[in-house]
């Protein structure tokens, strides 16, 4: 189910919300209100992929269970192998759901066999939940967390449909506690539902519009030629510059507002349940370089392959060579992470080569650097990085390279690139603007110096304006103009 | 956005953060509790009259609908077309994307000046594809009769008169695909010979009075496909207006934008006053007579029925004043409704095969071919952007 469809808004949230404050707390206890969530969890999954439930719930059972487990070999090597034998499980069915055919395809490209694919689908959000579910067991094993008897609570924990098939990764560290005892109040669910209505509007508003941006810019850059029946080779679409840097500068905003709005109506739906989840996204396109970028962008799951792949690996302790090769393995994981295609492995290691040259030369010259210039940088590099990202195959960047540098059929720009260019002005600067801290810089500045008077006024005209982005995030929605989360597929 | 930025000494909000939090509370349960309930509440509609379509039924609940998420898909249409006040949300986002993004269309959807259409930019395999079909209807027509005097013309979507410059379809470009593929017919280059005021306003379909209006366009399509098909010395121009009532086409619904409605006009001359028309019943195999302008039609669902009723898959339109004894057959698409009848004048016949309502296969049985007769080959660019609806094999 999608957070930005009729169904999500105006059947499933209201009468999940109703239930779960309708539920008593005999002494406190969240067991039911736990339960609710589980239960309206597994229908949310189930709504998009009634099959793949099965998956979900095994790989949460398989996770509780190697919990116990581990717990009960505390200290001896058994606890290891245990460990060890639960990663390998979780990791199984990421690798046969989504690695299989990339496996048998480069085998068949290798070996000129002719293996057959799985073709199978992708279940929603396997990759997200098949972290969390390593954080506890990997967390448990190094005493970090403590073991959770309770299978409902554990599976609530993995299912958890605010952030379940697109992150934020909430690790078991952070929720262990608000699992048995969070706390609800009016002003987290007020605030909730500012976060709610903020990241509905994010991504309905803002990335489903530059979506169709996207969409119509690529499709022209990559669409290859014609051979007409005369014999004249005929471009299919108009491959200049212009479109190029329209696709490659659109993306870069529609990704950005699609999944940091998307993690923001995962925190603001937490907060209405009482949940509290860790902060995804800080403004990354405002960054001064890749490596402050890359903390400032899906944080949750830039930490944990930190804490879980680079840090294990030695990290930065060890000699330069090793350092950098623990580097390049990380980005690779990261890159296969996004996708099986040697795309994402090249998108990887394009990322992980500026963050070694500026560990190296680069950072300090981006430090002495006009601000200006540093941000001009990681836009330009950030919005290149999205050739190798969201292209489908290695041709398809070629082609876009190639336009980019006017070396396309229609040469810098032409009639379609530029009509594109005016109609969508408006909502690139709003963007522009929009994925700065800017706007709430602005807010709390106008707040303050007005005083009382001004937090009166604002008191009263944000409520109404979040009321009024609803009605036209809904207007949008009916319409019929939303997109899946670019994220889904990861 | 934190939520705990104004609280009293003892950790509390205060009173203006009160009025926030319960502001913001109000607001949300309002809205979406509002409509949640208001979409229990409501009657459903039995129509979509701005969509000319019937609303979303509740899919069928089964094991296998649910276990293959078929139920869970139909319902978000169900929820969506039943939405409490959609037609005025629809309205809300229509403005907000023009007015607010200031985007030039929504969706391909343009409003310009009180002027709506729809840019869709050329398909070149989907025209060659749609050549292809051409190329069979013709080599089955040319296999059974000789001489027959073959042409080919595509009618331009209104949006490439738009000053606004919109990417749409390049007739230009059309043209020398359906030339290159179909070498054996005569193509007929229509675009220089229209405008924007040669189509309605608010629909995609050109405008009968102004075709047969030769002020309008220089010098006319009338007169430029006439002139093609060798008919234009026969032709009968003096043409009366009737006025059939008021419509609003296609593109105010699709829009979700009101707008002022147009005159529907229809055209008459001796000659069309005095012609017959019969339409192919599929079912019997047989031709029933019919009027040539259905003002039942004009009053239905969509207006532009008024023009030969509709969807029909063969009609034949008969000049019992006819001074020649030429035939003209027209493959084409719902633009020669409105076409056919100003051309009705310079044959004796004029046969139109719609191959989205026949087979290809079927189209010898329901008509009689002879030596020498004109056959056209007219498209518009939608129909030449999606051959798929063409039963051409």
């Amino acid at each position: 189910m999608l957070f930005s469809s009729v169904t999500f808004l105006y059947w499933f949230l209201p009468a999940v919300v109703l239930l779960y404050y309708c539920v008593p707390r005999p002494r406190g206890s969240l067991l039911g209100r736990n339960l609710l969530l589980f239960v309206a969890s597994v229908v949310f999954y189930a709504w998009g992929e009634p099959l793949y439930i099965v998956i979900m719930l095994s790989q949460a059972c398989v996770g509780w269970l190697s919990g116990l487990l581990i717990e009960r070999f505390r200290a001896r090597p058994a606890a290891k192998a245990l460990l060890v034998a639960s990663v390998v499980v979780e990791l199984s069915a990421l690798l046969v759901f989504k690695y299989t055919d990339f496996f048998v395809a480069n085998l068949n490209a290798l070996l000129h066999t002719e293996l057959g694919l799985l073709a199978l689908a992708l279940p929603l959000g396997i990759s997200f939940y098949t972290f969390q579910i390593l954080s506890y067991t990997i967390d448990l094993y190094r005493n970090k967390v403590r073991v959770q008897r309770n299978p409902l609570y554990f599976a609530t924990y993995v299912t958890l449909f605010p952030q379940l098939v697109a992150g934020p990764i909430v690790r078991y560290a952070h929720i262990e506690a608000q699992l048995t005892g969070r706390r609800h109040s009016l002003v987290g669910f007020a605030s909730g539902v500012r976060r709610f209505c903020v990241g509905l509007g994010k991504k309905v508003l803002i990335a489903n519009t530059l979506g169709s941006l996207v969409s119509v810019a690529q499709d022209n850059v990559t669409a290859g030629t014609l051979v007409a029946p005369d014999g004249a080779v005929l471009p299919m679409g108009e491959q200049s510059l212009l479109f190029a840097a329209l696709f490659l500068v659109a993306f870069s905003f529609q990704i950005y507002f699609d999944f940091s709005g998307y993690s923001d109506m995962a925190l603001g739906l937490g907060r209405i349940f009482g949940f509290e989840f860790p902060e995804n996204f800080n403004y990354p396109l405002a960054a001064r370089s890749l490596t402050d970028f890359w903390r400032r962008w899906h944080m949750s799951m830039s930490s944990w392959f930190r804490d879980y792949v680079y840090i294990p690996l030695g990290g930065n302790r060890v000699g330069v060579l090793r350092h950098t090769t623990n580097i390049l393995i990380v980005w690779m994981v990261t890159g296969l992470w996004h996708g099986a295609g040697w795309n994402f492995v090249c998108w990887g290691l394009f990322m992980a080569a500026f963050l070694i040259a500026e560990k190296h030369f680069l950072g300090r010259v981006l430090a002495r650097a006009p601000a200006a210039l540093a941000h001009l940088y990681l836009f330009v590099l950030v919005a290149l990085s999205w050739i190798l990202f969201e292209s489908p195959d290695l041709g398809a960047a070629g082609a876009t390279v190639l336009a980019l540098v006017g070396a396309g059929s229609a040469g810098i720009a032409g009639p379609v690139s530029w009509y594109y260019l005016c109609s969508y002005a408006v909502v690139l600067v709003i963007a522009a603007v929009g994925c700065t801290s800017l706007p709430a810089r602005c807010i709390a500045g106008i707040t303050a110096r007005a005083g009382r008077p001004g937090r009166l006024v604002r008191a009263v005209a944000e409520p109404l304006m979040l009321g009024a982005l609803l009605v036209i995030v809904t207007a949008f929605v009916v319409d019929g103009s939303f997109n899946p989360f670019i994220y889904f597929r990861f | 956005m934190s939520a705990r930025n104004h609280t009293t000494p003892a950790g509390r909000p205060d009173g203006i953060e009160h009025l926030r939090i319960g502001l913001t509370l109000a607001v949300f349960v309002l809205v979406v509790g509002g409509f949640a309930l208001l979409g229990l509440l409501m009657p459903r509609q039995a129509l979509i009259a701005s969509e000319r379509r019937a609303p979303a039924e509740l899919p069928e609940i089964s094991q296998d609908a649910v276990l293959s998420a078929r139920f869970m898909h139909g319902f978000e249409g169900y929820a969506a077309d039943g939405f409490p006040l959609r037609e005025a949300l629809r309205t809300a986002r229509a403005a907000f994307v023009l007015d607010v993004f200031m985007l030039g269309d929504k969706d391909g959807l343009y409003e310009h000046d009180g002027s709506m259409g729809r840019f869709e930019p050329l398909d070149a395999a989907a025209v060659l594809r749609a050549a292809d079909g051409i190329e069979r209807m013709n080599a089955m027509l040319t296999e059974n009769v000789a001489e027959l005097r073959l042409f080919c013309a595509v009618v331009p979507d209104k949006s490439i008169y738009e000053p606004r410059g919109y990417p749409g379809f390049d007739p230009e470009l059309a043209k020398r695909l359906l030339a290159a593929r179909l070498p054996g017919l005569t193509h007929i280059d229509l675009s220089a010979s229209l405008g924007a005021g040669d189509y309605y306003r608010t629909d995609l379909h050109w405008n009968q009075a102004a075709l047969a209006d030769g002020s309008i366009g220089a010098p006319g399509a009338l007169e430029a496909l006439s002139a093609a098909l060798g008919c234009d010395e026969r032709l009968d121009r003096s043409f009366t207006e009737h006025y059939a009532g008021e419509f609003a086409g296609v593109y105010p619904g699709q829009l979700a934008l009101p707008v002022a409605p147009e005159a529907l006009v229809y055209c008459t001359n001796p000659v069309i006053d005095a012609a017959t028309a019969s339409y192919l019943d599929p079912q019997a195999a047989t031709f029933v007579e019919g009027p040539l302008y259905s003002l039942s039609g004009a009053a239905g669902r969509d207006p532009y029925d008024l023009f030969l009723c509709g969807a029909q898959p063969v009609v034949r339109l008969d000049n019992p004043l006819a001074t020649t004894d030429r035939e003209l057959l027209v493959f084409r698409d719902s633009f020669a409704s409105s076409l056919a009848p100003l051309l009705l004048s310079g044959y004796k016949r004029v046969t139109l095969v719609d191959l989205r309502y026949i087979d290809y296969r079927l189209v010898p049985e329901h008509i009689e071919l002879k030596p020498g007769t004109d056959v056209l080959f007219l498209y518009s660019s939608q129909t030449l952007n999606d051959p798929s609806v063409l039963h051409a094999g």
